[in-house]
């Protein structure tokens, strides 16, 4: 085979449709919980008069347990042995009991203190991210196994991340639903009904990852197990953990693809806010309706934008490869930033439209590659170490990518004020305000955009590498089946 | 197999009934809005409906009837604008005794005069229909909230504007409009004020005039011939820079000038340095809070506060592209394109 010429999936490769839809069904429910407490929060501000500050806390709380649950349930995961795989079980379990405890945590009771609201919804969101663990790790640890093909991975993650990108769509609605006085007498009673909702939904449609997909690596029947006392086995685990958590965060490949995760996707939601200042305030002069008017056109381009790019992109790298078709990608999302610049025009509101498809190309793009890249250096990781750990790799990228997203939204509120942003302004902000906010907006996303290229330039897995990697991997399987039996009998 | 698929079937059927089950409770609701839709009629009193203000006032009080009649499905909010021509305090109260009669639900007034309407509000109130003032107040009323510049505070800001100017140092003058009306004197008291913290300023003066550009400019050239040394001027309303009659008169940057008002007419003043800084008011939001806080009182039965203050914005040659935009967006017309995109 010529080098420029593609591999072809093999058939005993390929991921039936029914599996890959399953599979994008987790997708929708995993974005849906990451998006919904954010988008129903406003309730706890303005339904039920907790202080901002604390709304606020109680957002970033869950973030630092996240920092320790995520990795432990990896390493759990990547290590457990049953007849029903390491991931479906959590993810079957995971899923009745985050849906459960979301649609518990927000039945409110009416006409306590700020501080009763404050601790019962911080103790149930603590709650509702434990299960949300169990939930999403194992499910994006299942993803990244689901084949061993180097295009089938991608076309997987293609359909993963459009379908979660409906999730992205219903949730700008969840305020309006909740508000809604034909259905609820207030917002309270909306978010409510709504958790139920959701709750029952992802709880049904959670558990389709777990009921119709299949898991590559099943142990045994015949696995022998080990009896150990329990602080042995503890101190073993905890040994094992941090061993297994050092080389993954020494996987020089992962690293480059969590630097360019890391710049493209916080640049851009660093500079989210802004956006939305400079068109309502500079744009359309402090006119909240018609900036409003924008970012919703703005939000339903860039949504159609991204499910068009998640296809071509998927096609794309069939054709050139993962690495070539992220850089192409991203360099889109940086000629959208630049082109802000030109299109915040106040005597033509409109052209804020402009830049959003170039913009969505590089987000579309990066959910559908960097899963499928994660998965071919699980498979080097498998190589170099003798051990899978699709867990690990998922929960420290995610949770890289979640505290990213934290720092960008704190960090973003801290440029808005230095740009010298007076909100009782409204409009009448400076010209050199304007000038620095505009700076900002564009100027960091087009900055890390690049960055994020310049990481995954060197990222050496290629096609070919990728299929001589696991050519090494299949003929060592081969040789342990062969050899397995021979010590049993 | 078997079991998935009855795992299936069960999950569809589950699902199935949850949506039937919302549909039907959504048809019940539906039902009930259709039947039972309250109009709210909220008169809006402004002091004259040929100052562009006011007009801005109006646009804001529109646009907010507009937003809440989309947010509430069983609510429609309706602004009568019943304005006088020119500003007449009898008028005013006119309208608001014929509004206890036409089906009015609240009133919204901008005050002319504090005596004459003081009366009319009480008897208002008195019979039920709910006021509140913006702008200009009539604090002994009974209407139920004020929102507007606080005046005294107002003329402080004036005046420490000034001072910045002048480097704390000089003589200085107030144009002071009509003597009779009480927001202009809270100014004046607000001016007083703060001119007492700083040691080298000298007021020589408050100065009146009918409040029309012709007179106002007069009296300004009157005092200024009589203090050559004079280093600024506070004025608690804009009239001389109403027209361009001041740019032929005085020269640009020589003397100092802080104003109060911001309208499209002025900008000019502030672009060529004949006036520095002009204390801009948020005119579009007298309508738009005022219907807002209506609502919240007599419709969600909400706490309102009694005094919501408004602060003005300083506008300088720094943020005369941003305030020409928002003028814009305020409704107000004949900006000239050249600072719509500064």
């Amino acid at each position: 085979m010529s080098s420029k010429e593609s591999h072809k999936t093999a058939e005993k490769d390929r991921i039936s449709k029914g599996q890959k839809f399953a599979y994008g069904l987790g997708a929708i429910v995993n974005n849906l919980l990451g998006g919904a407490i954010g988008y129903m929060s406003i309730v706890l501000n303005v339904g039920l008069g907790i202080n901002p500050a604390l709304v606020g806390t109680l957002q970033a709380i869950p973030r630092l347990t996240d920092a320790l649950t995520d990795p432990i349930m990896g390493y759990i995961s990547d290590n457990t042995r049953s007849k029903y795989g390491r991931r479906r079980p959590y993810i079957f379990i995971g899923a009745i009991f985050v849906g459960l405890t979301f649609a518990l945590m927000w039945q409110l009771p009416a006409g306590y203190s700020e501080m009763f609201y404050f601790w019962f919804f911080l103790i149930g969101s603590i709650i509702f991210y434990l299960f949300y663990t169990i939930f999403a790790t194992p499910w994006v640890a299942l993803g990244y196994e689901l084949t061993s093909d180097y295009h089938e991975r991608t076309l997987l993650m293609g359909v993963m991340n459009f379908m979660g990108q409906f999730a992205w769509i219903t949730l700008p609605w969840f305020y309006a639903f909740m508000e809604n006085d034909r259905f609820f007498s207030d917002s309270v009673q909306g978010a409510r009904t709504l958790a139920i909702i959701i709750g029952v939904f992802v709880a049904v449609v959670g558990i389709m990852p777990a009921i119709f997909t299949r898991e590559r690596f099943v142990a045994d029947d015949k696995e022998v197990k080990v009896k150990t006392k329990f602080f042995a086995g503890l101190k073993k685990n905890i040994v094992e953990f941090s061993k297994g958590l050092m080389i993954t965060i020494k996987r020089v490949e992962f690293l480059k693809l969590c630097s360019g995760t890391f710049f493209l996707f916080n640049g851009i939601m660093l500079v989210g806010a802004f956006s939305s200042y400079i068109t309502i305030f500079y744009v359309c002069g402090g006119d909240t309706d018609l900036g409003a008017k924008y970012m919703g056109l703005f939000g339903t381009i860039t949504t159609i934008s991204t499910l068009a790019a998640i296809v071509a992109v998927t096609w794309i790298s069939s054709k050139i490869g993962k690495r070539k078709t992220f850089i192409i990608a991203t360099s889109m999302t940086m000629i959208g930033s630049i082109l802000k610049w030109l299109c915040y025009d106040p005597m033509a509101p409109w052209k804020v439209l402009i830049p959003a498809p170039l913009i969505a190309i590089g987000m579309g793009a990066l959910f559908t590659l960097m899963g499928s890249m994660i998965a071919d250096v699980c498979d080097l990781d498998e190589l170099e170490t003798g051990e899978r750990r699709e867990g690990m790799f998922g929960s420290i990228y995610w949770w890289m990518v979640k505290l990213g997203m934290a720092l960008a939204f704190g960090l973003s509120g801290f440029l808005l004020n230095a740009t010298g942003f007076v909100v009782d302004f409204g409009g009448a902000q400076t010209s050199s305000t304007f000038f620095w906010m505009r700076i900002v907006d564009v100027g960091i996303p087009a900055i890390t955009s690049l960055i994020a290229i310049l990481s995954v330039a060197s990222y050496k897995i290629t096609e070919e590498k990728s299929y001589e990697i696991r050519s090494e991997l299949e003929k060592r399987r081969i040789k342990i089946q062969t050899v397995e039996p021979l010590i049993q009998n | 197999m078997k079991l998935k698929k009855i795992i299936t079937i069960k999950i569809l059927i589950v699902i199935l009934v949850l949506i039937s089950g919302c549909k039907e409770n959504n048809d019940e609701q539906e039902g009930k809005n259709s039947k039972g839709t309250k109009t709210i009629f909220i008169t809006m009193i402004a002091k004259s409906s040929s100052n562009p203000v006011f007009l801005s006032a109006k646009t804001g009080a529109i646009a907010q009837a507009l937003k809440i009649s989309e947010k509430y499905s069983k609510l429609d909010v309706v602004v009568n604008w019943k304005t006088p021509e020119i500003e007449n305090a009898s008028e005013q109260a006119r309208i608001i005794r014929n509004a206890m009669q036409d089906g009015t639900n609240a009133i919204i007034v901008s005050c002319s005069d504090i005596d004459s309407l003081t009366s009319a509000i009480d008897k208002a109130v008195d019979s039920g229909l709910p006021v509140m003032t913006f702008d200009s107040d009539a604090p002994d009323s009974k209407r139920f909230a004020f929102y507007g510049p606080d005046d005294i505070e107002m003329g402080k800001t004036l005046m420490n504007e000034l001072a910045k100017l002048i480097g704390g140092k000089g003589k200085i003058a107030i144009l002071g409009g009509n003597k009779e009306a009480p927001n202009l004197q809270e100014r004046i008291k607000g001016i007083k004020k703060a001119a007492s913290d700083y040691k080298g300023i000298e007021l020589v003066g408050e100065f009146y005039h009918p409040e029309n550009e012709t007179e106002a400019v007069a009296e300004m050239l009157r005092v200024q011939s009589l203090y050559p040394d004079l280093k600024g001027w506070a004025m608690v309303g804009g009239w001389p820079m109403f027209g361009k009659e001041l740019m032929n008169k005085i020269e640009p940057g020589k003397i100092k000038i802080v104003a109060v008002d911001a309208l499209p007419v002025q900008l000019e003043y502030i672009e060529k340095n004949f006036a520095q800084v002009l204390l801009g008011q948020p005119t579009f939001k007298w309508g738009e809070v005022s219907v807002g806080m209506v609502i919240d009182k007599i419709y969600l039965h909400k706490k309102v506060d009694e005094l919501i203050r408004l602060s003005p914005i300083p506008i300088t040659l720094k943020n005369l592209g941003g305030w020409s935009r928002q003028l814009r967006a305020w409704g107000y017309e004949g900006i000239p394109e050249k600072y719509l995109i500064m």
